[in-house]
């Protein structure tokens, strides 16, 4: 994937309403990322099972983006940070 | 059959380094590649700093995350590029060495990837292709990875562990 995703499917148009709504770390394929790198990351940064991480890994692969943590806005940026840290593509939004 | 993996867990707990002077040259010339490209705005550099945020109505968010990591981003990629120029010659890394190693080869995988617009299922190029050398310096890189990531892998949990341990 080389360019921007294009499958941000959230609805709301202001972001600072309903602040009770849990934000989406979401990981989108990517063409360069190995799959074990990838798994990897998962278990390393979420303390993840292996077999939780590589059904993440699969999800992103084959559906093109998988939701791998929820939590805080603060809590959801720190961990699209550490996933960027990582060279993963993570993004978030907030659940609608 | 007897295979040494070049990278592997000592019994003191460093690990010991098996390349060849060959490749412990070219990853040394990569990462003196990869210091002015990290600060520049060539677009393979950009993959380096992915948005948080996509879609309409983020651009403020967008903006103010970019304002709240990029020093420390900027910072994360240099370092682990230059712990690899350090201790590329070295017989054995420390844990924190060798994953500084394996960031600034992924970085480095990025940034080849983006510029030869990799993709999945690609075919290699033919011989002779201007690329073809491109293609076997991302091809060995991602070996190199995935030669790390067995020996880090290896030393995770199966059952992974309590979010109290992040």
């Amino acid at each position: 994937m080389q360019t921007v995703p294009a499958g941000d499917v959230r609805t709301d148009t202001d972001q600072s309403v309903a602040p009770d709504r849990p934000w989406l770390v979401i990981v989108w394929n990517d063409p360069i990322n190995l799959m074990s790198f990838v798994t990897f990351v998962f278990q390393k940064l979420f303390g993840y099972s292996k077999e939780k991480a590589t059904k993440l890994m699969m999800d992103v692969h084959v559906k093109g983006r998988a939701v791998v943590s929820s939590g805080t806005r603060d809590r959801a940026e720190l961990d699209v940070y550490r996933l960027h840290e990582h060279g993963l593509w993570a993004t978030m939004e907030q659940s609608g | 059959m007897s295979f040494t993996s070049p990278i592997r867990r000592r019994r003191d707990g460093r690990y010991a380094v098996r390349l060849s002077p060959q490749v412990r040259a070219l990853l040394g010339s990569l990462a003196e590649q990869m210091i002015p490209m990290i600060d520049s705005d060539d677009p393979a550099a950009t993959r380096l700093f992915p948005p948080a945020y996509v879609g309409t109505h983020t651009s403020e968010a967008e903006q103010q995350y970019r304002e709240l990591v990029d020093g420390a981003l900027h910072s994360h990629h240099h370092h682990a590029v230059q712990v690899l120029t350090e201790t590329v010659t070295a017989d054995s890394l420390s844990a924190d060495e060798l994953a500084g190693w394996l960031s600034a080869i992924g970085s480095m995988r990025l940034v080849i990837g983006t510029r030869l617009d990799v993709s999945e299922g690609m075919v290699d190029p033919a011989p002779g292709d201007p690329s073809e050398p491109e293609h076997a310096v991302f091809h060995l890189l991602g070996v190199l990875q995935g030669t790390i990531i067995d020996v880090l892998g290896a030393e995770l949990p199966d059952d992974g562990q309590p979010a109290s341990a992040r």
